[in-house]
């Protein structure tokens, strides 16, 4: 452990703080935007990926807004509560949110009766793209995907499968279920409400055959079971690569290769104040932009396991209303969880 | 199991840095602060420090969160004892006798009690720790639905007819508490009593409930007192009577190393944790006491048992969190983030490659409980000026306080009407003579025994006969039905014999 001693002189620091305030036009000063600190809302608890990311954010945020940047956590209601909170803000541009955009916006419109719409949020950057992973045990006798087919397409009732109710991932078991015309009702499906955790460990205790969870939070514990299937249809050379891919597995079953995405992270603002407030959202997306592609932020993000792929408002918001789409498309499979 | 050459880097990994030390007694006492304002819970003592944790290097970051874990799980203690409010939900045992104790002016005992029992468990637990964290995860894998559910019946059986006169009393206000506590999204993904309030989709907030609801009954009670401690020289705070109160848990080594061995356990079961442990070996305690029915009057050993167990339980989570990289609870995914924030991924390779790390901070705990003797006296002391205090100054103050930490937990009015919505529930609760604290404990194990009982029918897919896959539930459910057999037995025979030489 090497100490993290400040690489600024507090004399340099000063100078570089006198610098910055000659370098603003004087007259324009005082309406630049921003001129005052900004916020993260976060809509998790404390030390979630969402929360890592924010408070990593932070600093190389603040550097290229030029003003302090803090994180305010608002959990609750699977994010209901936060995006509410964060609809009732003005539009200053003075509060931005890092979020699983996808699947928690769409889950709390389909599924909870939210009263805003999808399309009420607008996203800057999602770097942060998790997948859902079929897993099994290390202790378990199953190595792959296609024995699993077969022990469920025998006997429905042959394999216990854990998973969180109501999410991408269900929608995902789902699919895969119908697709091989496994009859899902007399599946043994075991539900962990309460996030990803809870299924993971019961996929790593062995009290689960298969695990159908978000990947990344199985990175840690990697030794302890073997990957079966990464429901995506590009491979990456980090997560899983020995796994196969549900795009290639449903081909060679000639299933429709339809999944959805895991969970998708990144910095959202309201559709409202990117519309009414143009030049401020610009001066935003740009500090963003730039602070995700600081060298620095790079590599401290990297050490911590954090994604920091600039895909940019255009593709970000794709992905995002893609995810909604699929999920819409389904809302009767996850209401039936 | 010890890996010595290990262990002997880690004695000088603590020994040649200052930084790994002067966050301890800080951290103590931050833990000890917040830990005692009602509301407050230990995890969100830690959400409030880790980013400041963001600016240390690696040990002493963990070794600063730690401390104010330990401080904080005795804090919640404080007001237990003195208010009958606990501080966390993870001491809510400890106000069935703490409090009597403290009315009946044996407050300095009641705390030196609490706070010995309190060191003794993180020292226990760490030692455990030192020894058997592989094994300890291990063990906690193999507890699955059908084993949990179990336990947890154990305990509500246990505890239902906690500090009631009446059985049937007792029932009702369980069951009020287990239907309080299955309100919002279950673990099958439906949603039920949420009446449309967004606020109640992940249940009620348990904690400014649990505040409420024992918090009226309590102050309610103290209507026509002037003081909590109605003799005026009781009233004295006693550093001989405070180590008395230490003194008290070595007559009771049994019951230290039963809470001791329960915390570690179930904290070490992800999801559970102390607020579970505490009511578990209270129960146990209690049910195997030959004085049994002197518990919840002012019973020592009841404060004994609740504070090793919750303290005890910190062990426990942390070899969860050490050797698997799972958190069990709040304050252990607290501890993950700030491994993560320092580019360390917990987790089994972690263990394995950083083995004096571990061992430094393992180390670092069983120093934490020696000085918590010492900061906890101060504390304990500074704390029980209030008891000079008169409750007409006292109240206000504590209602005050218990709504600020309402409010601080989401910073939401939804804590603060929760705590009122309760504190009039447990009112009506105390005034018609049902036992309030049946309802917290209903609060409590109610979704837990009903998210378990779902997933063992889940797995179950209907075939009752899937539970004689699970040997261990079915041995925990023997142990039950023959350890109440045979109290009942006892109990038979004890009024047997009063009628006999009556």
């Amino acid at each position: 452990m090497t100490s993290g001693k400040p690489t600024i002189s507090r004399r340099t620091a000063l100078g570089l703080a006198a610098g910055a305030a000659l370098a603003a036009p004087l007259p324009l000063r005082a309406q630049t935007y921003p001129d005052r600190p900004v916020t993260i809302l976060v809509p998790f608890a404390t030390g979630g990926y969402n929360d890592r990311y924010a408070r990593a954010m932070a600093p190389f945020l603040s550097r290229h807004l030029g003003q302090p940047v803090t994180v305010v956590n608002r959990p609750g209601g699977g994010t209901m509560l936060g995006n509410m909170f964060y609809l009732q803000q003005p539009d200053d541009g003075y509060m931005v949110m890092v979020h699983s955009a996808a699947p928690f916006i769409p889950q709390t419109i389909l599924l909870q009766n939210a009263q805003y719409k999808a399309e009420d949020f607008w996203m800057i950057n999602l770097p942060s793209r998790d997948a859902t992973l079929a897993a099994t045990a290390s202790s378990k006798p199953i190595n792959t995907i296609d024995e699993v087919v077969a022990a469920l397409k025998a006997n429905p009732r042959s394999l216990t499968l854990g998973v969180q109710p109501a999410s991408a991932d269900f929608v995902n078991l789902a699919l895969f279920l119908a697709g091989h015309g496994i009859d899902r009702n007399r599946a043994r499906i075991i539900t962990y409400a309460d996030g990803g955790g809870p299924a993971r460990t019961a996929t790593v205790g062995g009290h689960v055959d298969v695990g159908f969870v978000g990947g990344e939070g199985f990175l840690p514990l990697r030794e302890r079971i073997k990957p079966l299937m990464v429901f995506s249809d590009q491979r990456d050379p980090e997560f899983f690569p020995e796994a196969p891919l549900w795009a290639d597995h449903a081909k060679a079953a000639n299933i429709m290769p339809e999944f959805v995405e895991g969970s998708q992270r990144g910095f959202v603002v309201l559709r409202r104040f990117v519309e009414r407030v143009p030049d401020r959202y610009k001066i935003l997306e740009s500090a963003i932009e730039r602070a995700t592609k600081d060298p620095e932020c790079v590599a401290a993000l990297k050490g911590q396991q954090l994604a920091t792929t600039w895909y940019g408002p255009e593709a970000s918001n794709r992905a995002y209303l893609n995810a909604f789409n699929t999920m819409q498309k389904y809302v009767d499979l996850l209401k039936q969880a | 199991m010890i890996d010595l050459p290990a262990a002997g880097s880690a004695v000088a990994l603590l020994a040649g840095s200052l930084d790994a030390w002067i966050w301890v007694i800080p951290g103590l006492l931050i833990g000890l602060v917040f830990g005692a304002l009602p509301g407050v819970s230990v995890s969100m003592a830690m959400a409030l420090v880790l980013p400041a944790t963001l600016y240390m290097d690696f040990l002493p970051a963990i070794i600063f969160l730690t401390s104010v874990y330990t401080g904080a799980g005795f804090g919640g203690s404080v007001p237990a004892v003195l208010m009958g409010i606990p501080g966390t939900s993870s001491a809510v045992a400890t106000t069935f006798d703490g409090y009597p104790m403290a009315r009946a002016g044996r407050h300095n005992e009641a705390l030196g009690a609490a706070l010995f029992a309190s060191c003794l468990g993180v020292l226990a637990s760490y030692a455990v720790l030192f020894v058997l964290v592989q094994p300890l995860a291990e063990l906690v894998l193999m507890i699955g639905p059908y084993e949990m559910f179990a336990i947890a019946v154990w305990g509500m059986v246990l505890l239902g007819s906690l500090g009631g006169t009446s059985i049937s009393r007792g029932l009702f206000a369980s069951a009020i508490g287990v239907l309080i506590g299955t309100v919002g999204m279950n673990t099958a993904g439906y949603m039920r009593g949420t009446m449309g309030i967004p606020w109640l989709l992940d249940g009620v907030p348990t904690i400014p409930a649990m505040v409420g609801l024992l918090a009226a009954s309590q102050l309610f009670g103290l209507v026509n007192a002037t003081f909590l401690v109605e003799s005026e020289q009781d009233r004295k705070i006693s550093l001989g009577r405070i180590l008395a109160g230490c003194a008290l848990v070595f007559r009771y080594p049994g019951v230290l190393l039963r809470g001791s061995i329960i915390g570690a356990m179930v904290g070490a079961i992800p999801g559970v944790g102390s607020s579970i442990a505490n009511l578990l070996s209270y129960a146990e305690t209690r049910r195997t006491a030959k004085d049994g029915a002197s518990f919840g009057t002012g019973n020592p050993k009841g404060v004994i048992a609740s504070e090793s167990a919750n303290s005890s339980s910190e062990g426990g989570a942390m070899a969860t969190m050490l050797a698997l990289g799972i958190p069990g609870g709040g304050a252990t995914a607290i501890l993950l983030a700030a491994f993560a924030m320092h580019n360390v991924v917990g987790g089994p390779r972690f263990i394995d490659q950083n083995r004096d790390i571990v061992y430094a901070i393992i180390l670092s705990n069983f120093a934490q409980a020696v000085l918590l003797v010492f900061v906890g006296t101060a504390f304990v002391f500074a704390a029980s000026t209030i008891v000079r205090l008169p409750l007409r100054i006292l109240i206000p103050c504590v209602l005050v306080v218990a709504t600020m930490g309402a409010f601080a937990i989401e910073g939401s009015a939804a804590g603060p009407i929760t705590l009122y919505v309760f504190a009039v529930l447990g009112w009506l609760l105390s005034r018609f003579g049902y036992p309030v604290a049946a309802v917290v404990v209903g609060l409590l194990l109610g979704r837990l025994i009903e998210t378990e009982l779902l997933r063992a029918y889940q797995m179950a897919g209907g075939d009752w006969r899937e539970i004689l896959n699970h040997p261990g539930a079915l041995v925990i459910f023997a142990l039950m039905v023959l350890s109440l057999g045979f109290s009942m037995w006892k109990d038979r025979r004890r009024r047997l014999g009063d009628a006999a030489s009556a």
